[in-house]
């Protein structure tokens, strides 16, 4: 296992089902804070509510399992009043740009000194797989039974448009990359966004024609493509094949934060 | 170094089964003692890390481990005078 000096091994297993892609995002959370060198008593992870949010539970530090849709909230309150702490936010699509909508715009506004890692399964996992925010158009959801009719936020356009000082997205198929892109993003001053999306076998999968946890990281792996090919398509006029999805570093800036510590 | 499935936290997703550049992973038939069928090790002597670990003085490959949901996959010392299996690919 990654980080066992960060794991809460006495509540291992976690309660994730099988092939949930969470676990793994945790694994490269704390891959990235431990190449950071924090020590533990100074890391808070901060969540909100859904299988996402469960996550800082499942680790060895002080943490606020906080209000639905309220991480963003309450870590601003924590690193405002100690700008010495190293925040760290797990949220889910959900939590973040449903319910959370509004603290999302207005933490990258402030670019608050904090790293939010969002477990984006285009669904809300834990209360039985409700169409959220970033449902894509067609998918099938237990609110959308006959395919999402709504267009989809783009979690990583909307926080830089926002203002956050570092932006990437990965899946949770891309391991490394995913790590890599976590770790600058803690190095960055600033509030670092990082989409990460996952797999939700049991309520996303299972009814839409994904039904094994390798048919859903099939997919991820194969509909990801690079930022820097997605333009050069655009530049060339030709094609960007359909249902995919840009990933990479989106942005990395200088833009005035708030609770850096000088 | 061994690698090693940790049998009490494994929930047989298969996701190391599709990560291994070199197979390792073989996908289980037996239902343990959890009723998980957990995936079995080929040879595990191959693996990257297992061989060059102890050379290198850090994690080599070891995608399978950050790819676990379930952080069961590891990698432990082998005993002292344990024999040890090599397994040389050309
Ligand atoms: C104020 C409030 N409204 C609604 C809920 C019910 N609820 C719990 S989790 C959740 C959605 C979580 O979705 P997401 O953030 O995507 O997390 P996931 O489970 O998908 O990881 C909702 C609506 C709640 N707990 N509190
Ligand atoms: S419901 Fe979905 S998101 Fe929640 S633990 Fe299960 S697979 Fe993961
Ligand atoms: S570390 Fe790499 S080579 Fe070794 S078992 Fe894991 S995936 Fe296979
Ligand atoms: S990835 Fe982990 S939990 Fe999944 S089958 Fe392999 S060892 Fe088991
Ligand atoms: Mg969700």
């Amino acid at each position: 296992m990654i980080a066992p000096d960060w794991f809460r091994e006495d509540r291992l297993p976690h309660i994730y089902c099988t092939g949930c892609g969470n676990g793994t995002i945790i694994n490269c959370t704390l891959a990235a804070v431990e190449e950071m060198g924090w020590k533990r008593e100074e890391t808070v992870f901060v969540s909100g509510i859904g299988c996402s949010s469960r996550a800082p539970g499942y680790i060895l530090t002080d943490s606020l399992h906080t209000t639905h849709g309220r991480a963003l909230a309450f870590a601003t309150g924590v690193k405002m009043a100690r700008p010495d702490l190293h925040v760290v936010v797990f949220t889910g699509d959900g939590d973040l740009a449903a319910i959370g909508g509004n603290h999302f715009i207005h933490a990258c506004r402030r670019n608050v000194d904090m790293t939010v890692v969002c477990m984006n399964n285009h669904i809300y996992g834990m209360t039985g797989g409700q169409g959220s925010p970033t449902t894509p158009p067609g998918a099938i959801s237990s609110t959308t039974p006959y395919g999402a009719t709504e267009p989809a936020f783009d979690l990583a356009e909307l926080a830089v448009a926002a203002g956050a000082n570092y932006v990437a997205r990965w899946t949770s198929y891309h391991v490394k990359e995913l790590t890599k892109a976590i770790l600058t993003g803690m190095q960055t001053p600033g509030l670092a966004f990082i989409e990460a999306r996952t797999q939700c076998p049991t309520n996303y999968g299972r009814h839409n024609k994904l039904r094994s946890v390798s048919a859903m990281i099939e997919h991820l792996r194969s509909h990801a493509i690079l930022i820097q090919k997605h333009d050069r398509l655009v530049a060339e006029g030709k094609p960007v094949p359909e249902g995919s999805f840009t990933v990479g570093e989106f942005v990395r800036r200088n833009r005035p934060a708030m609770g850096v510590q000088r | 170094m061994k690698l090693v499935i940790d049998e009490s936290r494994c929930k047989g997703c298969n996701l190391c089964v599709l990560v291994c550049p070199y197979s390792i992973f073989r996908e289980g038939t037996q239902l343990n003692s959890r009723g998980i069928v957990t995936p079995v090790l080929d040879r595990p002597e191959r693996c990257t890390n297992c061989r060059l670990q102890a050379l290198y003085g850090r994690m080599l490959c070891g995608v399978c481990h950050m790819i676990c949901p379930d952080q069961a996959i590891s990698w432990v010392e082998e005993k002292p005078f344990e024999p040890h299996k090599v397994e040389v690919e050309f």
